[in-house]
């Protein structure tokens, strides 16, 4: 999957800057700028501030792998659902109404999926390195997005 | 309120007390400790004496159609349950006044100051504590069976027995109220009703029983704090509650709250009650404590939409997926689907 952290390119003749190049310089410029200038809670906040930017940043990188996944769960579990509406809260909708058998094949799905949204909104959660090593056997994104934070 | 008011309101208050104070003693130090969703917590000296004031102000935030406790008692039913577990023996503060919400510092207590160490990543790991963290979850074991052994009878009329079933429609209709329903959190709450166990019995829990509301000195257990979230429900689950993987403080090692063993937690609950839940049964509390944190999480970003809180609120909303993964991660340990 893309990179979550992007660095300058040195080279002299770029002159574009992506997105996640800018959220980088505000997550830089709000670390190294703002925080120390603050005080308490506006220092905490701002810290906040910073690790939300870093939210943004992996999911521009890891939510179009979400999405596939949700998708490719939706067709296979709600075949006769409405997949020009959000498919997520189908799903959940079809799991309250115990439409979908909660079998291995299906916790195999909420497995992955959690892989991905904890590598993106926490990547550090303590318990999340545990469950990655228990379920490498799965085939995600989320593996090797784990590594890279 | 501004802290010079809340001073001199405090000073007419305690005048009338039975604190040992010379005439025309004034509240000094008065310092704001923490914020919450529902109430304040502010320290001061009266003479010499220090302690603290629990208060809702008055522009209290609520989130509409919150079926379930998750905004805890009142402030008045939450002193009151300190007092029923104080006569329990269980390390909590002496309560010296509680005052209705027609007061002028508004719904309160004023308590006493126990020192100690309140901050988990203090005391966590600091070597000052090591002999304190050694016999802490037998201390944190016994002092539930403590709170266990409460009379019911003697609970105010905000804490009513309520079954299990009850409590799942409840949860059911907050997920719903929310309108944001995640498949792990729905397929969690399908899981904890086909694995409910049967004729558990009813006792007061603390409810959240947890490191963060643990304080501790370097001999060990020294109060325990925040009490708003008691409620009637079988004894495992105060204990699977503190066993959570979110309450662990990244010592997922240590799953007695990231510092004790199952079986120093059960020991120490046993020496007081005579019995104790096996520890397979906690697991089950394990799953419905990730799923309670998962709704919290959601009640933030529900308080962030609603105008209310700042940046923190809206970031602890994305930690429910660490809470989805604690769901699917038990549930596949547990090994039956």
């Amino acid at each position: 999957m893309g990179n979550f952290v992007t660095e300058r390119d040195d080279s002299t003749t770029a002159t574009s800057v992506t997105s996640q190049q800018l959220l980088q310089a505000v997550k830089g410029f709000i670390a190294e700028t703002v925080t120390p200038a603050l005080s308490d809670r506006n220092q905490f906040n701002a810290r906040v501030a910073a690790n939300v930017i870093g939210i943004v940043q992996r999911e521009q990188a890891l939510g179009p792998a979400l999405s596939a996944l949700d998708n490719a769960a939706f067709s296979k579990w709600i075949p006769d659902g409405a997949p020009d509406q959000d498919v997520v809260p189908q799903i959940s909708q079809a799991i309250a109404k115990r439409t979908i058998e909660p079998d291995t094949a299906f916790l195999d799905y909420l497995k992955q999926r959690q892989l991905l949204l904890s590598a993106i909104n926490n990547p550090r959660y303590a318990n999340r390195a545990a469950a990655a090593e228990k379920w490498r056997y799965l085939d995600t994104d989320a593996h090797s997005a784990a590594d890279t934070r | 309120m501004e802290p010079e008011a809340l001073a001199e309101h405090l000073n007419l208050t305690l005048e009338g007390l039975a604190i040992d104070h010379p005439v025309g003693t004034r509240v000094t130090n008065l310092t704001r400790l923490s914020g919450g969703a529902n109430n304040e917590t502010w320290r001061f000296t009266w003479h010499e004496t220090p302690l603290i004031l629990r208060r809702r102000p008055f522009s209290a935030e609520s989130v509409e159609n919150l079926d379930g406790n998750i905004l805890g008692l009142s402030l008045v039913d939450e002193a009151h349950i300190i007092q029923l577990a104080a006569q329990t023996s269980v390390p909590v503060p002496h309560i010296y006044t509680v005052l209705e919400t027609s007061h002028h510092l508004g719904e309160s207590f004023v308590m006493a100051f126990i020192p100690g160490e309140s901050i988990p990543q203090h005391w966590l790991n600091a070597d000052a504590f090591s002999s304190a963290r050694k016999g802490l979850a037998y201390e944190c074991g016994a002092a539930l069976a403590q709170t266990h052994t409460v009379d019911c009878s003697q609970l105010p009329q905000s804490i009513k027995p309520l079954t299990l079933a009850h409590r799942f429609d409840g949860i059911q209709r907050r997920l719903q109220t929310f309108g944001d329903v995640s498949p792990a959190m729905q397929f969690g709450l399908n899981w904890l009703i086909d694995h409910a166990p049967e004729d558990v019995p009813c006792v007061l829990l603390h409810g959240d029983f947890r490191t963060g509301n643990l304080l501790v000195n370097e001999q060990g257990l020294a109060g325990i704090l925040d009490w708003e979230l008691a409620h009637q429900g079988p004894p495992a689950e105060d204990l699977g509650y503190l066993c959570a993987h979110v309450w662990r403080f990244g010592n997922i090692e240590k799953p007695v709250g990231g510092f004790g063993e199952y079986a120093d937690l059960l020991a120490g609950y046993r020496s007081i009650a005579g019995w104790a839940p096996d520890q397979e049964s906690l697991k089950y509390w394990e799953v419905f404590a990730a799923l309670n944190w998962g709704l919290v999480c959601q009640t933030m970003g529900a308080l962030w939409h609603s105008g209310s809180g700042d940046i923190e609120r809206a970031a602890v909303a994305r930690r429910r997926s660490e809470a989805e993964l604690d769901l699917i991660y038990l549930i596949d340990a547990w090994g039956t689907l």
